[in-house]
């Protein structure tokens, strides 16, 4: 089987219409197993009480916001260097996905530290860093939006998104780099994590969840980035003649 | 299993604030993407036809 074939934006149009709905549906049934773990069995916390149940969205949006920012900056670097279209389309996509986990790990780390800190922001090092990585976000999808001709937006963005990585380990390790409120990790890749089998089972279930819904809707937008740009091209062709 | 109740010990508000955004936003990014797909199929069939319509003109003009 020639895999290469897939690289093509007209074959894998119907290969991602047949792989979505293995996304789909255990996305929502990861969302709804880890709400009912992180609600109904996993007890409260012994310092935080109820507040600490936020961080079952709030977590997995981070990791997300994080993780598709580097596959997007992997894939626009792929579109550009070997001009692969299919890889800059799959950038397109992921940005606007790892845009709204990125806002929503902002908004909901806001309405954790209002009752565990006492305020909705500081310019604390993890959070500012979070922010750039939003505004990075911002930027790719409107430096894209602003240049008419796809090739050349897909290659302005590859330029930023790479130029933004440097971003991603900035957040991951500031917790570690600085003295920050926001406390530190608690599951470490090498380390025993800190909190209760339920809590953790909970975190992992809800982060399983967001990546199949984050497949699921990143292919969806990429049939539609595909059908969009092969009208395009469509329409100059039909002026062309 | 212990069922919280939903003040959550006075944490309700920032908790299901919390969800609510997220599935907000969740909702928000499926529908528009669903809105964006019938939009396209719509397109690509009036495109289908009116392209068709053109090939049976220039068929009419070549016979």
């Amino acid at each position: 089987m020639n895999l290469y074939k897939y690289a093509s934006p007209a074959t894998f149009y119907p290969l991602a219409g047949k792989i979505i709905p293995w996304f789909q549906i255990p996305a929502a049934l990861l969302f709804a197993t880890g709400l009912f773990v992180g609600f109904i069995i996993a007890p409260p916390d012994f310092q935080q009480g109820d507040a600490y149940r936020i961080i079952f969205i709030h977590v997995p949006a981070a990791w997300m916001g994080m993780f598709l920012y580097v596959l997007m900056a992997i894939y626009a670097g792929i579109g550009w260097a070997f001009n692969a279209r299919l890889a800059s389309m799959m950038a397109s996509s992921l940005a606007v996905t790892g845009a709204m986990f990125t806002a929503l790990s902002l908004i909901t780390g806001a309405l954790w530290g209002k009752p565990t800190w006492g305020t909705w922001w500081v310019w604390d090092a993890r959070m500012t860093s979070t922010l750039i990585l939003m505004f990075l976000y911002i930027g790719f999808i409107s430096l894209q939006a602003s240049i008419e001709d796809p090739r050349r937006a897909d290659r302005a963005g590859a330029v930023l998104a790479l130029v933004g990585v440097i971003n991603v380990p900035i957040i991951y390790f500031s917790v570690q780099w600085w003295n920050t409120l926001h406390q530190g990790a608690t599951i470490r890749i090498l380390q025993k994590p800190t909190i209760r089998g339920s809590m953790l089972a909970a975190l992992l279930i809800m982060l399983a969840a967001c990546w199949f819904y984050s497949v699921a809707v990143v292919l969806i937008r990429l049939r539609c980035i595909i059908l969009e740009r092969e009208q395009n091209a469509s329409r100059f062709a039909e002026v062309g003649v | 299993m212990n069922w919280p109740d939903l003040s959550l010990g006075g944490y309700g508000f920032y908790v299901w604030g919390s969800y609510l955004v997220s599935l907000i936003a969740i909702v928000w990014e499926v529908v528009s993407l669903k809105q964006r797909k019938k939009a396209l199929t719509q397109q690509q069939s009036s495109n289908s036809v009116r392209a068709s319509v053109v090939r049976g003109s220039v068929n009419e003009t070549t016979s």
